[in-house]
């Protein structure tokens, strides 16, 4: 057996550590390592720095975080209503995305609600009116059911009402943004807005 | 990772509701998040708005590419914001460009956050971002150096050299840290 004059190349050895060299250069380096200590090395040096990250737990999501990530549908408007952009339809307890390989629901069923304290299901109640104002341009027809609730609705706007504004304006501000395309009147009355 | 028991039952196909695709990446996203920036407020922020991009280009999602998106879109977020903070950190401070350690958490913090070695978020730390990036999806995600170079869009032979650079920064960093840590054979 002879051992190649040149040592291995940096990038061999990552590669050598991460099993992604093919069966040829994975020979060759293997019978160099063989009879060279120095590339020895160098492989057991990457060998450690990367069972020095493996070992890492899992990390557990913020409860509040999780809380603001399932609310961005109600917190976030979409943009390009028209374009290339999907199609929004709305049935009992779902917002439904359609774009063009796939469709997504965007569940408005309160699941959360056992988890969650009530003034978030409150909020998300409000939030959703935000964003059906938000969405109004490329929505057509939205006919939302909250179970447990009673139906969204259409002229007056008690769902806006009765919650502080202060919370309003810290978690839904795009609501208040949307509050000037407001063709819509469910949250034209005051009390949503601080 | 996620309770199941909170989900509809499933009839035939049904499209994933947001709540159920939050439960099943958020923990990934946060995840990645907190290596990359080595602390809780930045891997909040980035991975909200990781959700954030992703809800509003729901349209465009193709089943089958949809953790190699998260994975996109968190470090590319992720290297926008180390920039953006040198270019400020340039302005600022043009003596001190070293390092800056902000609001680092403590290591306490850090531990009881992440489960990771202290120490070895620290080493994370001090590698370059670019480094850090393929070391992380590489050594903490599980992802092949196919994926890597997709993912932050380089070469495969840049993938190899950043990891093997990365790798020898972050023993280096580890072993200047914790000297008794790192023995050699």
């Amino acid at each position: 057996m002879t051992i190649p004059e040149s040592h291995l190349a940096q990038e061999a050895i990552a590669a050598l550590v991460d099993g992604e060299l093919t069966a040829g250069p994975a020979n060759r380096a293997a019978r160099h390592l063989a009879g060279c200590m120095q590339c020895r090395l160098a492989v057991e040096a990457q060998r450690e720095a990367k069972e020095a990250l493996h070992e890492s737990a899992d990390v557990a999501v913020p409860g509040d975080l999780m809380s603001r990530l399932c609310a961005i549908p109600f917190t976030t408007d979409v943009p390009g209503s028209g374009g290339s952009a999907g199609t929004m339809t709305a049935g009992p307890g779902e917002l439904t995305v359609t774009g063009a390989s796939g469709a997504w629901s965007v569940d408005l069923h309160p699941h959360r609600r056992r988890s969650t304290p009530d003034h978030t299901a409150r909020w998300l109640r409000r939030g959703l009116a935000g964003t059906l104002v938000g969405l109004g341009v490329g929505v057509t027809a939205l006919a939302l059911n909250l179970p447990g609730a009673a139906p969204v609705p259409e002229r007056e706007g008690p769902v806006a009402g009765p919650t502080s504004p202060q919370q309003h304006t810290e978690v839904v501000p795009p609501v208040v943004r949307t509050l000037t395309v407001g063709t819509n009147t469910v949250l034209s009355r005051p009390g949503g807005t601080p | 990772m996620s309770d199941t028991d909170a989900l509809p039952e499933a009839e035939g196909w049904v499209a994933p509701s947001w709540e159920q695709v939050v439960r099943d990446h958020s923990a990934r996203v946060y995840r990645l998040a907190y290596r990359l920036s080595g602390n809780p407020q930045d891997a909040e922020d980035l991975t909200q708005e990781t959700f954030v991009r992703v809800f509003r280009s729901l349209a465009d999602f193709s089943p089958g590419t949809f953790e190699g998106w998260l994975h996109r879109i968190t470090t590319n977020l992720f290297l926008d914001m180390v920039r953006r903070r040198q270019r400020i950190r340039f302005d600022a401070l043009p003596e001190d460009t070293e390092r800056l350690p902000g609001t680092a958490p403590s290591p306490e913090q850090v531990y009881a956050d992440t489960h990771l070695d202290p120490q070895i978020q620290a080493a994370l730390d001090a590698l370059s971002p670019e480094f850090r990036v393929a070391v992380v999806l590489c050594d903490i995600e599980g992802l092949t150096y196919e994926e890597i170079a997709a993912t932050l869009g380089i070469k495969l032979g840049t993938v190899r050299s950043r990891i093997h650079r990365g790798r020898v920064q972050l023993r280096q960093a580890l072993a200047h840290l914790a000297p008794r840590a790192v023995v050699m054979p």
